[in-house]
């Protein structure tokens, strides 16, 4: 985070809207030892019209870490990734009920504005979706309508960081102009980490990422992952449940709806509590 | 438990099991043969349980590959992964069993040539608690019961507390009569291994405990002192 700091982001500027103070909750179950929580749920329902697509889900995030959630298609899981950047918003008839809150702040507080909250928390989609411009403007624009760079020298300060951090700047700075659409399916998926982290978010929510990637290509962003984990709080959906065994501290495991069972993810995937949990990573259903 | 939707990955972990509970088989008969040979001075027996130890490695390796190919083409998870992780455990296990009975079996050719003692009646005693508890942990393991297996992990004081006697005896025996002091330190060496195969069978009530639940078995196994 620190290395940001030349650059005009100012952490105490983004969240005043984040009027209310509630307690953090660290007791629930599943947290990990140690960790603080990042992101709190408690009863969160998510409505789409008639039709209610969570029900009741309730789970702390830790920070610095990677909590992966895990379960059949249409289990919730996305829904409420949704939730934590609010995303839903942009669905029309969509209702979210209960509190989430991210570092003791309610995230849907009347005050929020939810632009402003999705600096703090960024999203990396399934298919990498560079803007059709340059390299260095798909890292700068972020940034740039955040006014978080003064000059260009900054901005140029910024990109390189960006870059470094999602490990594609060796690959792409004697080429840094030409179109990110260029780029291979990995490395568009690495600038968009890049264009994500570029805004100094607080939490990297990621929705399949490697689903559209070569094993290679999949590994290199999981060892992204890896080492983006020390300073960011990740929360990554993911259908490969080896993929969730290796890069995640703690899983979480949705099933209609509902959160089943959430723990430290050795424990999930040895010697989990609830036999739907069981039989989904076993492969008996889903 | 339900079936898994790959069909053919339920069938090989059952094949698995099903090879570890072959195996357990040969290994509790080597145990059991390697006895009788003490006990009837039978001496061609003692060559057959000797020349059977091979198929228990066999078995091993076959249990080892088993396992090797599902941890590299089926990644097994939570109780799929106990079952073969607990299977290769059990293996090695019973591996060593079969050792040991071979050992038996070997001191079973010497003792079959020098004076009977009558010790070798202790010892046969001892034996067949030590193969009762190996056969009540295969069937545990045969049956998935927790319960049985719990029984036999605190029943390993038993055989450890037989042993002890035994020992005593022994000692005793070679104060008395210098001459049985090679026969005695044989029959010494096959107490041992007995105890030995009594330790086994109370790992595999440990894995049993372990592919079951989950969990390790919590506390300190109250054991008399063996060693």
């Amino acid at each position: 985070m620190e290395d940001f700091s030349a650059t005009g982001a100012d952490r105490s500027q983004v969240p005043p809207a984040l009027a209310m103070t509630a307690p953090t909750v660290k007791t629930a179950a599943g947290s990990i030892a140690g960790a603080a929580t990042k992101v709190s749920a408690r009863d969160v329902n998510v409505f789409y019209g008639d039709k209610q697509a969570l029900f009741d889900v309730s789970i702390d995030i830790p920070d610095r870490a990677v909590t992966a959630f895990i379960g059949p298609s249409g289990c919730g899981k996305t829904t409420f990734l949704r939730c934590i950047n609010r995303m839903n918003d942009t669905i029309d008839g969509c209702k979210v009920t209960g509190t989430l809150q991210i570092e003791g702040k309610d995230a849907y507080g009347k005050n929020v504005d939810p632009v402003v909250l999705r600096t703090r928390v960024g999203m990396v989609f399934q298919k990498p979706n560079p803007f059709p411009k340059s390299i260095y403007e798909n890292v700068a624009y972020g940034p740039r309508i955040h006014g978080m760079a003064k000059s260009k020298a900054d901005m140029d300060v910024v990109v390189e960081k960006s870059l470094k951090r999602a490990g594609l700047w060796e690959e792409v700075k004697d080429r840094l102009l030409q179109p990110g659409t260029g780029l291979s399916g990995g490395q568009q998926q690495r600038l968009v980490i890049a264009r994500t982290v570029a805004v100094n978010p607080d939490i990297i929510l990621m929705d399949e990422p490697c689903s559209a990637l070569d094993p290679i290509a999949t590994a290199k962003i999981e060892e992204l992952i890896d080492e983006l984990r020390g300073n960011y709080t990740i929360i990554i959906v993911t259908h490969s449940m080896a993929q969730a065994a290796r890069v995640s501290q703690k899983t979480a495991f949705f099933h209609m709806g509902k959160l089943v069972e959430t723990g430290p993810t050795e424990e999930i995937f040895t010697n989990p509590r609830d036999s739907r949990t069981q039989d989904y990573i076993t492969g008996r259903f889903g | 438990m339900a079936e898994h939707t790959v069909k053919a990955f339920s069938e090989e972990l059952d094949a698995i099991t099903q090879e570890v509970a072959r195996m357990g088989g040969l290994a509790e008969a080597a145990v059991n043969d390697a006895l009788s040979a003490v006990a009837r001075r039978d001496t061609e027996l003692a060559q057959q349980v000797m020349q059977r130890d091979a198929k228990i490695d066999a078995a091993q390796r076959e249990i080892e590959r088993r396992a090797i190919k599902l941890f590299a083409l089926r990644q097994p998870m939570a109780s799929d992964l106990r079952v073969v992780l607990t299977a290769w455990r059990i293996a090695g296990e019973l591996e060593r069993v079969g050792d040991l009975a071979k050992n038996i079996a070997k001191r079973a050719l010497i003792l079959n040539q020098a004076e009977p003692i009558q010790l070798t009646r202790s010892a046969e005693r001892m034996g067949k608690i030590a193969a009762q508890h190996l056969k009540q942990v295969l069937d545990a393991y045969a049956n998935k019961d927790l319960q049985a297996a719990t029984a036999v992990w605190h029943g390993d004081d038993n055989i450890d507390a037989h042993y002890n006697s035994l020992f005593r005896e022994l000692l005793t025996y070679m104060i008395e009569d210098p001459r049985m002091i090679s026969s005695c330190a044989h029959l010494l060496f096959i107490a041992k291994n007995l105890e030995r195969i009594g330790d086994h069978g109370t790992n595999i009530a440990e894995y049993i405990h372990f592919l079951i639940t989950g969990e390790e078995i919590a506390t300190q196994r109250p054991r008399a002192d063996a060693d």
